[in-house]
């Protein structure tokens, strides 16, 4: 051993108490760097964990709001087919076609004469010999009304009770059921998201929480000595903030990755769909504001994963 | 830093492991606490590390009563002390130079001033050339000097040492004492708890005898006083 005199009074001392905490901090995010490079394999399936839970919520959102943004943008909406009475005349159909029309936010009114729509209902269906046993014309005199394209849902269903309140109209039929059904399905799809996504990243917090729980476990001894030596619940809980930050960021780029490709695969049938309404598709895809929003949604829930597996278990080790 | 303990009593369920335990060290003092397995050595020793709280009397340390002390104070409190155990609590996944550096990593302490400190202290327990190794790749006594740079290298004003020596042989164990006679020198308080009698006898500093968590005997080997 030595003879010289012990080694007190060397150096300059302490930082700053500030500059010694973002020290502490850049410090303890190295280590949480390098410790997550020492497992490769268990830190990937953990942040895979979390990338299919954040992934899932975000592409039911996704398609949801792509599909309602289509909906918003049809350029025709709906007819609305007036049947009237038996009774009414040609020129009274015509009467009330004229009626019609005058009502604000209807752009055409077609009179279908009833014995137009017979031929039509004859050549359509091949029922020729059935009609011919008729004794009358069953159809009546119709009107296929084409409301304005800024009338929405709500102004529709005004309109079809005002054209019911007229004389002579028997029923009126609004061909709406369609738009009402995707729009509740994108409805139903958007809210499954956003619990989807509460539900995710409950389980994401748990998950991650449960990891660093084995984490802090594993380091007991550590946390011991740091206790001992003077170093307190923050600075031993530092590390796995950072571990839990580093983790869940990443399971946010993980996140935007499958969401990327699964948007990807999805491209074909969103396609599919919107051609059948005659519409120019608008395919969701990964903008940048998602792929940031994934990761800092990611990195949040990380932390507080961590924060309260260590309020949980760091504060519960002590020296003995 | 003095040491101050009046009528101090701890109990554990229905079992006083101290009683009535009154005593004072003046800082830079050193004294030896003895007494056989379960006399309350470690127990005073944990109170003075506030691993435990006193259930009577009152502890001051550097003239502040522990019992003011805040749960928040604790690791700052701790930071004035160097700790030397038996089983070493050496951490196994950083090397001897990093176990040693971490009371100055804690304390924020310079890397520049990190290098100088652990440098000196693992040149003081003889230690310099093994700075890169893992401590499980050193023996018993190898592992409590590193154990002892640790303690030292933040420059504590108390250096508290629980049965430092258990494992060692007789030789090493006369080489721990010095250690800790040299930091006594420059200033340093220690006490040092053991029960090594044999050992004790050959160091002249003070000695405290428990028994039965109450103190039997303070005395001074140098002046004969027992």
């Amino acid at each position: 051993m030595s003879n010289q005199q012990p080694a007190a009074g060397i150096g300059m001392g302490p930082r700053s108490p500030i500059s010694a905490y973002f020290h502490h901090h850049r410090q303890a995010a190295r280590v949480s760097y390098g410790k997550l490079l020492q497992a490769p394999v268990s830190n990937f399936l953990t942040i895979l964990v979390i990338g299919v839970a954040l992934a899932l919520p975000h592409l039911g959102i996704s398609i949801a709001t792509a599909v309602q943004g289509q909906i918003e943008q049809l350029d025709s909406p709906p007819q609305l087919s007036l049947l009237l009475d038996r009774e009414v005349t040609f020129k009274e159909a015509e009467r009330i076609r004229d009626q019609v029309l005058r009502k604000p936010g209807i752009a055409e009114v077609k009179l279908v004469d009833r014995e137009a729509a017979l031929a039509d209902f004859t050549a359509a269906t091949g029922l020729e010999s059935l009609v011919q046993r008729m004794n009358s014309n069953p159809l009546p005199h119709s009107l296929w009304v084409y409301p304005k394209a800024n009338v929405r849902t709500a102004g529709l269903e005004q309109l079809q009770i005002d054209l019911a309140a007229l004389n002579g109209v028997s029923q009126v039929i609004l061909d709406s059921r369609w738009l009402k059904r995707l729009n509740a399905f994108t409805d139903l799809l958007r809210t499954t998201g956003y619990v989807l996504f509460f539900v995710m990243a409950l389980g994401v917090v748990l998950t991650l929480g449960n990891t660093l729980r084995l984490g802090i476990e594993a380091r007991r001894d550590e946390i011991v000595v740091i206790k001992l030596i003077g170093g307190g619940n923050a600075f031993a809980r530092r590390p796995f903030l950072y571990t839990g930050l580093f983790t869940g960021a990443l399971g946010g780029v993980m996140a935007s990755l499958l969401s990327g490709f699964a948007l990807m695969a999805l491209n074909a049938p969103v396609n599919r769909l919107f051609e059948l309404y005659d519409q120019v598709p608008a395919v969701p895809s990964l903008v940048p504001s998602d792929l940031l929003l994934l990761i800092l949604m990611g990195a949040v829930l990380g932390l507080i994963s961590a924060w309260y597996s260590a309020q949980l278990h760091l504060t519960r080790i002590q020296p003995r | 830093m003095d040491v101050v303990f009046n009528r101090v009593g701890k109990r554990f369920g229905q079992r006083d492991a101290l009683a009535d335990l009154s005593f004072e060290l003046q800082s830079g003092e050193m004294a030896f606490l003895t007494g056989r397995s379960g006399a309350g050595k470690s127990t005073l020793l944990r109170l003075l590390l506030l691993l435990e709280r006193a259930s009577s009397g009152d502890i001051a340390v550097g003239g502040t009563p522990l019992s003011k002390i805040k749960p928040s104070g604790i690791a700052r409190y701790r930071r004035d002390f160097g700790v030397v155990f038996q089983d070493h609590q050496l951490l196994s996944d950083r090397s001897v130079y990093h176990n040693v550096a971490l009371p100055l990593e804690i304390a924020g302490f310079t890397q520049r001033d990190i290098d100088r400190r652990v440098r000196a202290a693992l040149d003081k327990v003889g230690l310099l050339d093994r700075e890169r190794a893992n401590p499980d790749t050193l023996s018993g006594g190898e592992q409590q000097r590193v154990g002892i740079a640790r303690a030292v290298v933040a420059r504590p004003k108390i250096l508290i040492a629980d049965e430092p020596t258990g494992n060692l042989d007789p030789q090493l164990s006369a080489e721990i004492m010095g250690l800790f006679s040299a930091f006594n020198s420059v200033g340093v308080t220690v006490i040092v708890a053991s029960h090594d009698l044999a050992l004790i006898s050959r160091m002249s500093h003070r000695i405290l005898t428990l028994d039965k968590g109450s103190l039997i005997t303070v005395g001074d080997l140098q002046r004969g006083q027992h």
